[in-house]
Formats: C-alpha cells, sequence, structure tokens
C-alpha cells in the first residue's frame, strides 16, 4: 500500500514537472523570439499555407460531395425543418450552387462562433450562414460578392421598448451570440453594456422569452423576424452601426471556388434568383416590403438612397458585375 | 503564437477562471451535502425517503449535465421559476455531483464491517455514538478517494456551463476565437487555466488519500 502511494506521489510529480517545463517552454519561446526566429517561424507558417486546408474546385468537383456549413436553427435563413431536411434562404441558395456545380451537399451544422474556424480548417468547403462580411472575418476567409444585406437590430418586449441603446440601465442584460457582428460592435462601442452571451440561436431565444436580458440585439433580419412571429415584441432600433452585406465564404486562398462562386453569383443575377430565394423562403415572414431592403442580386449593392443611375455607376464591385448587371437590364 | 494578444487575454481568462471556480466549489459543496445525506438515507434503509433518494440518483447519473442545465436553466422559467444561471450553474452541478458523491458515500458506508456496528453496541455506545464515532469516520476514509474523482469530474464539467451563458473558461475561449479569431492563444490559454485549476487538487488530493488511509488503517 505504501509502495503504491509513493508512485502515485512521483507520477504526480512528473505530470507537475512535465507541465511547468511546457509551459514555460512555450512562454520562453515566444517571448525571446529573436528576429531569425521569427523569419523561420514566418517561413514555417509559409509551408503550413502550403499544405493548404481547402478542397480546390476540381477537387470538390471529383469528390461528388461539398461541404457546406450552414446555420440550423436561425429560421428562416438556414433551420432543420419538421421533416429534418435544411431550409431557409442560405440553403436555397446552396442547394443552387449544388446543383450547378453536379455535385452532392453535405449541410455542416454550424455555430456563429465557429464559421471562421471550420473555414480554416477546411471542415466545410463553403460557409453560407448569413456570414456578415467585416474587415477583421475577411483577413480570415474569402468572401464572395455580397447575395444580401444586413444591419443590426435590437428587439425588446413591447411593453419596455428600448428605442435607444442609452436607455438601457447599469443592471440590465442584453442577450447577443457569441461570434456575430452584435457582440462585436456592442463590445467595441458600448463597452459598458452587459451582455449575456449565448452560443446557439435557440438557446438565445428561449432565454430572452423567459426574460433573462432586457433586449436582444442581433442582425436585423433576424430580430425583425422574431417581432413579427412574436407579438408581445417590438424592434425598438431597427438599424444600429453600419450597413453590411451578407456574402459566402470560403477559406483563405481558394480561388478556384472563390472565382466560380463569384460567377455564378453574377450568372444567377441575370435571372434574378435571389428574388426567387426570397419569394420562396422569406416571404413569409418579411412580406413583400423588404424584399428590395434585403436582396442583393448579381453580387451588386444597391445603394437605396441613390438613384438607379448613380447607384450603377458607383457600386459595381467589378467591372464584369457591372457589364453584366446593365446588360441584364 | 503572439505573446501580445496572450498578454491581453489574460485579465479575461483571469476573471472566467475565478467564476468557474466559484461555480465549481460552490456546486461541489452542495453534491457532497446531499451525497452524504442521500447515503445516509439509503444505507440505514429509512422508509419512503431511501426511495425517492434511489430515483435521485439513478435520474442525475444517468442524464448529462447539459440536460439538466437546460431543464433548470430553459424549462423552470415556462413554469414560473426564473433563477440566474449563476445559480443555476451550481445548482446543477450540486445534483449532478450528489448522486455520484452519494455513490462514493455509500460504498463507504457499505465497507465498514458489520462486527463494527456489533461491538459498538455490545460495548453500549448509543445509536448516535456509533453513527458518529465510528461508522462515519471509517465510511469517510474508504469513500475519499471515490470522493476526490468526482471533485476533479465536476470541475472540468462546468465546461459545458457556456450553454446557459456563463462566462466560464471554456466559454471565454470559444467566445474570443469568436470575436477576434486568435484560436491558438485563445485554445493555449484554456488548457494553462484548466490546468492551473486542476492540477493543485489532484496534488492536494493524493495527500489527503495518503492522510485518509492512515486512518483506515488505525495508524
Amino acid at each position: 500500500m505504501k509502495k503504491n502511494y509513493l508512485k502515485r506521489i512521483l507520477a504526480s510529480a512528473l505530470t507537475l514537472a512535465l507541465g511547468v517545463v511546457t509551459l514555460t517552454g512555450c512562454g520562453s519561446a515566444s517571448a525571446k523570439e529573436s528576429p531569425a526566429e521569427q523569419t523561420s517561424s514566418e517561413a514555417s507558417a509559409q509551408e503550413q499555407s502550403d499544405s493548404k486546408v481547402y478542397r480546390t474546385l476540381d477537387e470538390i468537383k471529383e469528390s461528388g460531395e461539398i461541404n457546406i456549413g450552414v446555420f440550423s436553427d436561425k429560421n428562416p435563413f438556414g433551420y432543420v425543418d419538421e421533416n429534418g431536411e435544411y431550409q431557409g434562404y442560405d440553403v436555397y441558395f446552396a442547394n443552387k450552387l449544388g446543383e450547378d456545380l453536379g455535385v452532392k451537399i453535405n449541410f455542416v451544422s454550424t455555430e456563429a462562433a465557429s464559421r471562421v474556424e471550420y473555414l480554416e480548417t477546411g471542415k466545410v468547403d463553403i460557409v453560407l450562414a448569413n456570414f456578415t462580411v467585416t474587415e477583421e472575418r475577411a483577413e480570415k476567409v474569402d468572401f464572395a460578392l455580397p447575395y444580401m444585406n444586413v444591419a443590426l437590430g435590437v428587439v425588446s418586449p413591447k411593453d419596455k421598448v428600448i428605442k435607444d441603446l442609452s436607455e438601457i440601465k447599469a443592471d440590465d442584460q442584453v442577450i447577443v451570440i457569441s461570434g456575430t457582428t452584435a457582440e462585436t460592435y456592442l463590445e467595441k462601442n458600448y463597452p459598458d453594456i452587459k451582455l449575456q452571451k449565448f452560443d446557439t440561436y435557440a438557446t438565445a431565444k428561449t432565454s430572452f422569452e423567459n426574460g433573462t436580458g432586457v433586449a436582444w440585439a442581433n442582425d436585423n433580419t433576424e430580430v425583425i423576424a422574431y417581432a413579427i412571429e412574436n407579438p408581445g415584441y417590438e424592434v425598438g432600433i431597427p438599424s444600429l452601426g453600419s450597413q453590411d452585406t451578407i456574402a459566402p465564404a470560403v477559406s483563405k486562398g481558394n480561388s478556384t471556388l472563390l472565382d466560380w462562386i463569384n460567377s455564378e453569383i453574377e450568372s444567377l443575377g441575370k435571372e434574378n434568383f435571389f428574388h426567387a430565394d426570397y419569394e420562396a423562403t422569406l416571404i413569409d415572414t418579411y412580406g413583400k416590403d423588404y424584399e428590395e431592403t434585403l436582396v442583393v442580386e448579381g453580387g451588386k449593392v444597391a445603394d437605396s438612397s441613390a438613384t438607379e443611375a448613380s447607384s450603377e455607376a458607383s457600386t459595381a464591385t467589378s467591372s464584369e458585375a457591372a457589364t453584366d448587371a446593365s446588360s441584364a437590364e | 503564437m503572439n505573446l501580445d494578444v496572450i498578454i491581453s487575454y489574460i485579465p479575461l481568462y483571469i476573471e472566467a477562471f475565478f467564476l468557474t471556480v466559484k461555480i465549481g466549489w460552490l456546486g461541489i459543496f452542495l453534491a457532497l451535502a446531499i451525497g452524504l445525506a442521500v447515503a445516509f438515507v439509503i444505507h440505514f434503509k429509512i422508509p419512503f425517503l431511501s426511495g425517492i433518494s434511489i430515483v435521485y440518483i439513478e435520474l442525475f447519473r444517468n442524464t448529462p449535465l447539459l440536460v439538466q442545465l437546460f431543464f433548470i436553466y430553459f424549462g423552470l422559467p415556462k413554469v414560473g421559476f426564473t433563477i440566474s444561471a449563476e445559480t443555476c450553474g451550481y445548482v446543477g452541478l450540486g445534483l449532478l455531483g450528489g448522486s455520484y458523491m452519494a455513490e462514493a458515500f455509500r460504498s463507504g458506508f457499505e465497507s465498514v464491517p458489520k462486527s463494527q456496528t456489533e461491538s459498538a453496541l455490545a460495548l453500549g455506545l448509543s445509536r448516535k455514538q456509533l453513527f458518529w464515532s465510528v461508522i462515519l469516520p471509517q465510511a469517510i476514509s474508504q469513500s475519499v478517494p471515490g470522493i476526490l474523482a468526482n471533485v476533479i469530474f465536476l470541475l472540468k464539467e462546468t465546461s459545458v456551463f457556456s450553454a446557459i451563458s456563463l462566462m466560464d473558461l471554456m466559454f471565454t475561449a470559444k467566445d474570443l476565437i469568436g470575436l477576434y479569431y486568435d484560436t491558438k492563444e485563445a485554445l493555449f490559454l484554456l488548457v494553462v487555466f484548466y490546468i492551473v485549476m486542476l492540477l493543485p487538487v489532484s496534488i492536494i488530493g493524493s495527500f489527503i488519500e495518503k492522510k485518509a488511509r492512515f486512518r483506515t488503517l488505525g495508524v
């Protein structure tokens, strides 16, 4: 029995020693990184990016399958219906991509916070999960042309509508979903507002219904849909922060797939595909009113305040897109 | 690995560390109390209560903590009980842990030979003295290894707290990855902080186990 005990002490001492070595080893290496070491680590990073994580367009076609990351709990953009089928605005587009590529689609359910990770590790080929284009994200993944407009919005119960963020008291909590643009925006611009963070849409909504937060901040599309479906709630702040776009994303450097998606979005614009998508998936929720505000056709963002002519001149993301769009008209 | 990023993250991790430790230990103490009470009730076959206790143990040992937390945090408000995420965290942990601790204590009670009870009664000890001075000390020293294993298990179970919006270590790491995409740094700190939290428990645990074993031998 005594011997047994000694073994145990020895084992824990060894574990401790190992732990300390590992920790200090890592710490000091990064602390004392000399310029020479830095270049070598850069070189190895270069090598790493050479051994790519993503699959090219040809590899995807060859395998006959494409992995697309979508939401499974964000109705009406990406969700699983009562028959277990993926549905929604994003999914409708994903199905079209799969059809035109001639491959089978594997839908991969993602959480907001893991979208970048999924692309960086090559677990999916494309993320079509209502992914707002931001500068920070664009450093990590490659965005294709946009297919939807978005801004942030805040919904709150009707009896205590919050029309301005200054109405939120110090003890009040605002619900956000981890990894969304709403979280980033509030963290950056309103660090004093207490955030209650959830990792899925489903839990955030349930908790909001249970009254744990005074308001819920998210993409305005989402909060508008929520207020329409839940009569006791009102979107007090319909637009917050900058107007952004939503676009498909691929792993950094996957240019063959990116180019293909871009040309696909442009050619789909000619058949008004995204309007059809809206009418198939979103019209039940938003009605006809939001169609022009939300839909981006052919990857070409229209400036809603400008006239048609000036918007055509100013917003073409590429010359190709401009010619496509004008020839469509 | 970017050292500046790591340094800027450390305060957030320290905050999460204290929250995790606080909820973890509150849960563990609750679990110990529940476990001891339940084991007592079952071992001494107290009518009615022992039936409930067995149902409790089987219910909580055979459902994941995540399910229990969902039930407490999202389910109970639907029937009118709203509790804060923190309370939900340690109550959930306490209920789960209680069922495991009860089993550990029970095996301790069962390991005390019948002859001990008989001798104590023959010597004229009261029932109360029998329990507090004869059975309990021996039972506890026998259950120490099981209890310690449960303590570490429960501290690790805190990693599912993200589901109920508690900013524990796991959620802090996930959240930072989602915000700034510095995956390597966030995960590195996550491992470091879990080790900092659990290694002392392991070491102190071995020490306590040694003490407890001497006690059983009567040294």
